[in-house]
């Protein structure tokens, strides 16, 4: 065992001046020593190193289904009692839980990735106007997302009780993650000879904005809808880069909304099988937010832009192009089926509006 | 459209959006620190507003659409109450500088400590958990009700936000992995009338959060060899120097902005100052404050155990002269160094009751 001795030889000393030296020393109290609710926890690192999920041993790692507490208590220390509660709406594990989320934590920390040094700007080269606009068109509408997503994340986290402090944590990471979207999508439309474009639609960023029943109500919109859309989007950008620039920012910001994604979807699971009376109400922010979503859709500027990227070109557009954005439109619709399936919600194609239902999506457009 | 396609008919496209783009032309080059955010300031796209119209979340320099509805909640829409001159600096340090708190950490070389010094970690983690919460919830909740016409400034309250996540969860760490526990909370951070979570102007949160609040922690922080056992309590209080140096940066940079461009709100800002010094050693919120419980056990961190109070005490003192010294470094740096000479700032009497 280190004593107090030796630790004094390692530890640097600090001079004090005469004045300092001559204070008088008041008695110390002690009273916080041996104040504990559990004492003699050795948590050793792992092949992960020392992870946020691996302190959850003994009582530090009982959470319990309702944090009352409405001060920064840390779970697992003796509370103080007696002072002015700050502003935790978020009360209820079933809330805003998801047994994943101090793992997504820790893996987004190793995840990290800095646009400025990662990307190789400097292999960019100079593409067709029509294409070097549509381009500039789409990071412009995916700048408006990631501004949007981190709004809507920080208006929710300082609402959140700290007896879930792996979900604020996590948190923390996805409203960087969509900083640093917004930044490499900002620099992308800047570096090659571009600008920015033409300001998005905004059906379904009023709704994640608006949506102030509830977190889980916020993120069935935030992921069912924008986050999977979006990852798919830059799925299909991925297939159709024009250079390593791009191809690096979506295989960066892919693996970002995998695990913001992975976070909503294991939410919704959880507060199903804690509260199967929350059906109800995703249902609805689902119904709404496929109206929204459509109302979206119905602008051209996006789906046009998108096309012209796919399809190399204006001329390619006209009909290449545009039959990929379809494309692309229905594996979202798979994929949100897919996500509905696996949280057991009654969604079917029929229900969505005709703009995402394969056969019938001529008579939406006429 | 599958009518179109079985036809083999063209999609009618209506481009008309391609002529409503922002300044184009823009080719932003690399620097030697990569492709930073001061690189993109070209043209138009580097020109913020001072007061912002912008309320539907649209990036700055991109074309207005008519009818866009006003869904941003911001209430923060001029630009000197956010602003700072080095925001873009700051953020992409941030990015080059985050560290992980599972694998950058050399845990293996904790040993068991005695008892008194455990025990006094296992405080001084407790309430840094505690504290770390409030510093990263508040900017969190102000980036939300600012227009991103500020995004500069936005991103850099969000790398503090996960920064903030980082030391929360490095000093929960260190206190379950030796032996110890979590402890006694202080509620240092409860709904106080003038704490920082009831700021309703940004530089009055600023103030207490930044310049005083972190101020003080940064100097602890800083200090943080006097009262490490081991490399892994170094590396922690190295790395979470480095990051609070970046929060109180924020802090004195943008009041720095605030006096220069907004002189109407400077007595509201000194009142803001008086408010901070007032608790700079009485507020529970400074680890080397009067509060017994964070000040006795950094004590014995720094004097080597309960044996050596008496010594540690006399380096708490010393340690809290630092704290008003730099305090006053920084205040003189943002543009408000009068006060500690017109008799306005209460420091030189702390100064000479910092043993009490």
């Amino acid at each position: 065992m280190a004593t107090a001795k030796d630790a004094d030889r390692v530890r640097p000393a600090l001079t004090l001046t005469k004045e300092e030296l001559e204070v008088e020393v008041p008695e110390p109290r002690l009273n916080w020593m041996n104040q504990w609710r559990e004492w003699g926890v050795r948590v050793r690192p792992g092949k992960k190193g020392l992870t946020l999920g691996s302190l959850n041993v003994g009582l530090y790692g009982e959470i319990p289904m309702n944090w009352p507490d409405r001060s920064r208590n840390p779970r697992g220390a003796i509370g103080v009692t007696g002072t002015p509660p700050v502003a935790i709406q978020i009360k209820d594990k079933v809330d805003l839980w998801a047994p994943c989320a101090a793992d997504l934590y820790e893996e987004a920390i190793q995840r990290r990735w800095a646009p400025a040094t990662d990307v190789d700007w400097k292999a960019i080269h100079p593409l067709p106007e029509d294409i070097e606009r549509a381009i500039c068109q789409v990071c412009t509408e995916i700048c408006q997302y990631a501004i949007i997503d981190v709004e809507v994340i920080t208006s929710w986290q300082h609402q959140m009780a700290y007896g879930y402090h792996e979900v604020k944590q996590f948190l923390a990471t996805t409203s960087l993650d969509a900083t640093r979207r917004h930044e490499a999508f900002r620099k992308r439309a800047l570096v090659n000879g571009g600008g920015l474009g033409y300001e998005g639609p905004c059906q379904v960023s009023r709704l994640l904005l608006e949506s102030s029943s509830g977190w889980t109500e916020t993120v069935t919109g935030l992921i069912l809808i924008r986050a999977l859309f979006t990852q798919v989007m830059i799925r299909y950008l991925n297939r159709f880069a024009y250079n390593g620039v791009e191809r690096k920012i979506y295989e960066c910001v892919t693996q970002d909304f995998a695990r913001l994604i992975t976070y909503g979807v294991e939410h919704i699971k959880y507060a199903l099988a804690h509260a199967p009376d929350k059906q109800g109400s995703i249902l609805t922010t689902l119904a709404i937010g496929f109206r929204m979503f459509n109302r979206d859709l119905r602008d051209p500027v996006l789906r046009e832009a998108l096309a012209i990227v796919f399809g190399g070109g204006i001329a390619g557009a006209r009909n290449e192009g545009m039959l990929v954005f379809y494309e692309m439109l229905d594996e979202y619709v798979q994929e949100l089926l897919d996500a509905c399936q696996y949280l057991r919600l009654p969604v079917t194609i029929e229900q969505l509006p005709r703009v995402f239902q394969k056969d019938q999506r001529h008579s939406a457009d006429s | 459209m599958d009518q179109q396609t079985q036809n083999g008919a063209e999609f009618e496209l209506d481009l008309g959006w391609m002529e409503k783009q922002g300044e184009w032309g823009t080719h932003a080059e690399p620097s030697k620190n990569g492709l930073t955010l001061a690189d993109i300031q070209v043209g138009s796209y580097a020109e913020t507003p001072e007061e912002s119209r912008n309320l539907s979340g649209r990036p700055r320099g991109a074309v207005p659409r008519p009818g866009s509805m006003p869904i941003g909640n911001y209430t923060v829409r001029t630009k000197s109450e956010i602003w700072l001159e080095n925001a873009s600096f700051l953020y992409e340090e941030a990015l080059q500088r985050q560290w992980s708190s599972a694998t950058d950490i050399p845990w293996d070389t904790i040993e068991p400590l005695p008892d008194d010094v455990e025990q006094a970690q296992c405080q001084m983690a407790t309430f840094l958990t505690e504290v770390e919460f409030v510093a990263g919830d508040v900017p969190s909740r102000w980036v939300s009700k600012t227009s991103p016409d500020f995004y500069e400034a936005r991103n850099v309250l969000m790398a503090q936000v996960m920064d903030e996540s980082r030391h929360m969860d490095v000093f929960r760490k260190r206190a379950l992995v030796n032996g110890g526990g979590l402890m006694r909370a202080t509620g240092a951070t409860a709904g106080f009338v003038g704490g920082i979570d009831l700021a309703r102007d940004f530089t009055e949160m600023s103030s207490r959060l930044h310049l005083s609040g972190e101020g003080a922690v940064l100097t602890i922080f800083r200090m943080g060899e006097l009262m490490a056992y081991n490399d892994a309590e170094k590396a922690i209080y190295r790395l979470c120097a480095q990051d609070e140096a970046r929060h109180v940066a924020f802090g004195v940079m943008h009041m720095r902005y605030m006096a220069a461009n907004a002189p109407e709100r400077r007595e509201e800002i000194e009142s803001y100052l008086d408010e901070a010094e007032a608790g700079m050693l009485t507020d529970a919120a400074n680890p080397a404050g009067q509060l017994n419980q964070t000040s006795e056990s950094l004590s014995i961190m720094l004097g080597g155990g309960r044996k050596y109070f008496d010594e540690g005490f006399r380096k708490l003192v010393s340690i809290r002269k630092r704290q008003l010294q730099e305090y006053q470094k920084r205040v003189t740096s943002a543009g408000f160094g009068d006060r500690f000479k017109n008799g306005r700032s209460r420091l030189g009497h702390m100064m000479a009751n910092v043993a009490n």
